[in-house]
């Protein structure tokens, strides 16, 4: 036996042990963790063996980036909130509001400027430390303090709080700021005595402990564990002031692809799948899951943009109308198997606010044509597309993310767009290139393309938006804004006017005309509604979905094995 | 030697600032972090500039590479917005060991999120290398000592299959087969996803369950390339004349095999080992995208797809350095198989 | 391990040892014992074929031709490969994508060759100071694992390039990125040979005498040493048109690959694969012409490898 082969021998052997010291050594540091110890002197069971528990496992495409609410932008952060946090208000699975941490929903005065909350006296934060005004006012100190490089300072840099007692919270705005009610307080709400003296030790929030590991908190379930890449696990928060959780604890397993979360719920594997693709939705069907869609007031729409660089066809509403007209959408919808409905506005999730005596626009391709004709768009040279009176084709550029549904919608609407005589060009971007700032040159924000289509939602539940504001538009001095699409004064006009509208029906009117008024002028085009989707496997009961706070009931849920 | 090893490792500094250039102004040309940061709506426009001031990101790319490489802690930055530098930067820069705050993961530092990765890529990854290295030489030297034998074909033909076909295929359809399939069959199944089952929690055999078909994916096409290599390198080795002699003199095959093949063809097997070494903490990042693993491939491009600078140069120049460090391990041990080869 | 993957081994070095044969009779002699290369041959002409011919009897419109009532057809007299997710004919898409890749493949080859070729040239042939600053650059180049260099690079300049227009036919811009990123990410262990190959051959003779009749660097490098070095060039060619069409496979898999509407066979693959059990044509199809060519590549490099090999050469007969 030669010498080197001993060494060879010897290398493979050597890393074969470590290999499986390694393994050990991890087994033995990181056992299976209990529930943690309760720390009220609630007396050990005593009878009976305690039964197996009960834990449930939710697929989770995306890992969050943070827990803490200030910093995320993620809504696969956000949406675990519920679970481990708590709102002032939730809501329920119709989406209305109802209080939670609250003996009723906050009061607005008359003249709308002062927004008044009446805490109950008898919240805790998982640590048994009472929640009171002062944790709402130190939040918000904490998010307008520039040297906690939060998110977002989006509301809370619009009003003044203060706490005259333990249990009344008062936020003062300097204008009425009607959409409050889907804009403050969702999970943000921080323990200042776990964090105050961070802050002033360190100076800032940034790096806290509490970001990552919440575990004061002050939901029906508590941080346990985040191990990165892999879950997060949230166990039952035994001192919980809203009642005992039926589960023992709730893991968000990380499954980064769709086709694995969808083989991970078939499979049994995972307990909730959400959003997969629409196409294995009969998969699921067929294997006896749940499927739950929930409006999340999202809808996948065109934005036309008319900017001064657009081509002039896209700025002519004949154009636009004949467009409307030439998408067969309900048939696309159709393609996603009935889950979905078709859209007319971009507040369509919010009926309220809609003008109820719109019309979508039919699919009608023979009136497309004719309109075009009409105006004076024909095809002249005769390769199919119409050019329009001084002889340029009625070419169109399109541009989208890179997600697999948008990628083949573009392919049957450059179709059907073909067959009345209009050529669309289709272009794809990874999300964080298509909606780069003005000084990176964002295909939206310089205004590359006429048409662009994703998805979105107004303030949900409320309908205020501020993408057709002109004072939003992007430029040299501006480039951060993402109105995209042009500066129409009417419109901009009445967008102000809902926001210092008080009056909730007097509100409700000044929408009808912003829907009627984009409808008419086909400014968005809605392609189809987005709602939340979620996968249930049967073995789970008394689960409960809102579009807003996912899991607002999450302490009735329940296995039945 | 000594003298050797220092030269050569400070004839890396160049290398490895070249690298950093190179992919820093890659990637910082690219898309914007600031655009959605990874929400489902656009951020908002004055919390855009705002971050933009306070991360740094609206200095002009060379001073954010100078902030990166040496830090910013010896000049004043603007907080507030007012235009006027008034705080004392706080980055200390890679040279002095400080890789920067993730983008993505606010708060963390990218070492950290590296660090938390790199065991679970281990994991996977050594043991995938070890049974490629073993089947792979098995499969070679079986090949190149019956070239052309109708096995030799078989195999050949077999490999070429494996080395043909995308990894994202393998995977997804063993997923399909072994775990979705068996279960509906009724016969034992591996698991789909993940390092372990939650409800299980980590134990050792749940991790090695789990990691049946990640290393099954990566083998199957990894083997076949490898056994070419060796193959052909065997080859080489075979057809040399002392081999001739060695039988000529009326060595058994497996003598000649062992003592003289072999040996002989250890050279460009360590050359290959010491190129996989450091791509070994680089993970895979297919393999570990289908089957949910915890490891450096997927943190390399969740961050890449949030443009999280400090952690995908964090991972970029990790595997760099490694690179480096086992080049210099793989020409020793050359020097040390091979007599012939001295370094001064 | 796929980040690692590619054809780094080193390469036989031809050296011009010489038989009573020609060179060409020679490799074709010891290639056509290599049948799997032979086979590999016949199914690449049959394949360019498919793409090729098969464009008479569709045009392009009709490969995007979307249909929503035939969406998942399964392969039908009228579709005879089946209908993918929004009802276009799988048959015409595999034609038309089929162009894309190959080509992909090809100038994504060209490029790498071009690349490799002039680097390890001039860094052979010149040595010194330039030699060593482009060594360097290769071995930066080495040291950055390929998957994720292609990803950086081709989400950076993924909305730089518009679509363009060739031979009559649309091309998304992204075709010209992945065949640039492809080609700019895989020429490096070219170089190296090339330039080994360079250090050893301008010492030679031949090239003495080159110079000494006045012939300019540029002719000495292509005209004179260059042809000497083919053989790994050749093999590494080959190769490397194989590894372009998986990198594309592999970049469209991860959603940065070529954009609609052009179809190739790797982003045809791209939401195939979620329909693995339920629509396998969607993915056997696309998938197995990937397959059925990079495999025939693969063994055509290979013969190709055994019947430059000089010392094989010196060998037959």
């Amino acid at each position: 036996m030669s010498f080197k082969r001993t060494i060879w021998i010897g290398l493979l052997l050597l890393t074969m042990i470590s290999l499986v010291l390694a393994g050990c050594a991890r087994a033995t540091e990181e056992p299976v963790a209990p529930p943690p110890e309760d720390t009220e002197p609630a007396p050990p069971p005593t009878e009976a063996p305690p039964a197996e528990p009960k834990i449930i496992t939710i697929a989770w495409t995306q890992e969050p980036d943070t827990l803490n609410q200030a910093y995320s932008a993620m809504w696969y952060s956000w949406a675990t909130t519920a679970v481990w946090h708590c709102w002032p208000w939730q809501y329920d699975e119709n989406n209305e509001p109802y209080p939670h941490m609250l003996t009723e929903m906050p009061t607005v005065s008359a003249d709308g400027l002062v927004i008044t909350m009446n805490l109950r006296d008898d919240i805790t934060w998982s640590d048994g430390t009472p929640i009171t005004a002062d944790d709402f006012v130190f939040t918000h100190e904490m998010i307008i303090n520039p040297a906690n490089a939060v998110d977002s300072t989006y509301p809370y840099d619009y009003f003044e709080i203060s706490a005259p007692d333990a249990q009344t919270v008062v936020m003062t705005f300097e204008e009425p700021f009607t959409p409050w009610m889907s804009n403050l307080w969702q999970g943000v709400l921080k323990p200042k005595h776990v964090l105050q003296p961070v802050f002033d030790s360190e100076g800032t929030l940034d790096e806290a402990e509490w970001n990552l590991a919440p575990t004061v908190s002050c939901g029906p379930f508590v941080f346990d564990e985040w191990e990165s890449g892999s879950f997060i696990r949230f166990v039952k928060n035994e001192n919980y002031w809203g009642g005992e959780p039926k589960l023992d604890a709730v893991v968000f397993q990380f499954v980064p692809d769709d086709a694995a979360q969808t083989a991970a719920a078939l499979a049994g594997d995972v307990d909730i799948a959400f959003w997969p693709p629409y196409e294995d939705i009969p998969a699921f069907r067929d294997a006896g899951l749940n499927i739950v869609t929930q409006a999340s007031g999202y809808n996948e729409g065109w934005y036309f943009n008319m900017r001064e660089m657009a081509s002039p066809g896209v700025k002519d509403l004949v154009v636009r109308k004949a467009i409307a007209m030439s998408l067969d959408r309900a048939s696309n919808t159709a393609i996603r198997l009935g889950v979905v409905k078709p859209v007319k506005t971009f507040f369509d999730a919010i009926p309220a606010f809609v003008d109820p005596t719109l019309e979508p626009w039919p699919y009608d391709p023979e009136a497309a044509k004719q309109l075009l004709e009409d105006a004076g768009y024909v095809d002249s040279d005769g390769d199919g597309i119409r050019e329009d009176l001084d002889g340029n084709p009625l070419t169109l550029t399109q541009g989208n993310t890179t997600k697999e549904e948008r990628l083949n919608y573009q392919a049957v609407a450059q179709q059907q767009l073909l067959e009345v005589g209009i050529d669309l060009q289709i272009l794809s971007y990874d999300a964080d290139i298509l909606f780069g700032s003005f000084s990176d040159a964002g295909p939206a924000a310089i205004g590359d393309l006429d048409i662009m289509q994703w998805s979105d939602a107004p303030a949900f539940p409320d309908p205020d938006t501020d993408y057709w504001l002109c004072s939003e538009m992007p430029s040299e001095e501006y480039p951060w804004g993402y109105n995209y699409f042009f500066c129409d004064e009417t419109l901009d006009a009445l967008f102000k006017k809902q926001l210092v509208t008080v009056d909730a029906d007097e509100r409700a009117a000044v929408f009808h005309e912003i829907s009627r008024y984009m409808h008419e002028n086909v400014y968005w085009l809605g392609i189809w509604e987005d709602p939340d989707v979620w996968i249930v496997n049967p073995r789970l009961s008394g689960y409960l979905f809102s579009g807003v706070t996912p899991f607002f009931n999450i302490m009735d849920w329940d296995v039945v094995e | 030697m000594s003298r050797y090893i220092a030269r050569r490792l400070l004839q890396a500094i160049p290398l490895l600032i070249i690298i950093s250039i190179l992919i820093f102004v890659l990637l910082r040309s690219s898309g914007d972090p600031l655009a959605t940061m990874g929400g489902r709506r656009v951020t908002r426009p004055d919390d855009r500039a705002r971050l933009a001031r306070v991360l740094g990101l609206d200095q002009p790319i060379y001073m954010q590479y100078i902030y990166w490489l040496i830090g910013n802690d010896w000049v004043m930055i603007d907080v507030d917005g007012d235009g006027v530098p008034e705080t004392q930067g706080s980055r200390r820069g890679v040279l002095r060991g400080d890789f920067g705050n993730s983008l993505v993961t606010r708060g963390k530092s990218a070492v950290e999120i590296i660090t938390e990765r790199l065991p679970n890529t281990l994991m996977l990854m050594i043991p995938t290398e070890i049974i490629i290295l073993t089947i792979s030489l098995s499969i070679g030297i079986y090949s190149a000592l019956r070239q052309y034998s109708i096995l030799d074909q078989v195999v050949t033909a077999g490999s070429f299959i494996g080395y043909s076909m995308p990894i994202f295929f393998i995977a997804l359809a063993s997923m399909y087969l072994f775990a979705v399939n068996f279960r509906k069959w009724g016969l034992p199944y591996l698991p789909t996803v993940g390092m372990f089952d939650p409800k299980v929690g980590k134990t050792t055999s749940q991790i090695i369950w789990h990691m049946v078909l990640p290393i099954l994916s990566m083998s199957v096409i990894s083997i076949s390339g490898y056994s070419r290599y060796i193959r052909s390198q065997m080859l080489e080795v075979i057809s040399q004349d002392y081999i001739r002699t060695a039988y000529a003199k009326g060595l058994s095959e497996r003598m000649v095999l062992i003592g003289h093949a072999l040996k002989n063809a250890s050279i460009p097997i360590v050359t290959l080992i010491g190129i996989d070494i450091p791509f070994l903490l680089g993970g895979a990042v297919v393999t570990e995208t289908i089957f949910g693993w915890p490891g450096m491939g997927r943190l390399f491009i969740d961050h890449l797809s949030r443009y999280d600078v400090p952690v995908v140069m964090g991972i970029l120049m990790l595997i760099s350095i490694a690179v480096v460090i086992s080049q210099l391990l793989t020409d020793l041990v050359y020097g040390w198989l091979d007599p012939r080869i001295r370094y001064d | 391990m796929e980040t690692s993957f590619g054809p780094t081994a080193p390469l036989a070095i031809a050296d011009a040892e010489r038989s009573p044969l020609s060179l060409g009779q020679l490799v074709w002699l010891r290639f056509k014992r290599h049948k799997m290369a032979v086979i590999g041959v016949v199914i690449l002409i049959l394949l360019i074929l498919y793409s090729v011919v098969g464009a008479f009897f569709f045009t392009e419109a009709e490969a995007n031709h979307t249909d929503l009532t035939l969406k998942f057809k399964p392969p039908s007299s009228e579709h005879p490969l089946g209908t993918d997710v929004i009802g276009r004919d799988i048959l015409a898409r595999t034609i038309f994508g089929g162009q894309i890749s190959l080509m992909i493949g090809l100038s994504a080859m060209i490029v790498q060759v071009m690349v490799g070729v002039l680097i390890g040239a001039i860094a052979g042939y010149y040595g010194g100071l330039l030699d060593s600053i482009l060594m360097r650059f290769t071995e930066a180049m080495f040291n950055i694992p390929q998957l994720p260099l292609l990803l950086v690079l081709s989400k950076m300049l993924s909305d730089k390039i518009p679509s363009v227009n060739l031979f009559g036919r649309e091309f998304s811009g992204s075709v010209v990125v992945i065949v640039a990123v492809i080609g700019l990410t895989s020429w490096m262990g070219l170089a190296r040979i090339v330039r080994a190959n360079f250090l050893s051959l301008r010492e030679q003779d031949f090239v003495t005498a080159a110079k000494c009749i006045g012939a300019s660097n540029a002719s000495i490098i292509f005209e004179h040493i260059l042809p000497n070095t083919m053989a790994p060039v050749i093999v590494n060619a080959t190769l490397g048109v194989a590894n372009a069409i998986i990198n594309e496979a592999y970049v469209s898999f991860l959603g940065v690959g070529v954009m609609p509407p052009t179809a190739t066979w790797g982003n045809m693959l791209n939401g195939a694969y979620k329909y693995i059990e339920s629509a396998p044509w969607l993915w056997i199809f696309p998938g197995g012409l990937i397959v059925l060519t990079v495999l025939s590549i693969n063994f055509v490099g290979d013969g190709l490898r055994d019947a430059l090999d000089p010392r094989a050469l010196v060998e037959t007969e």
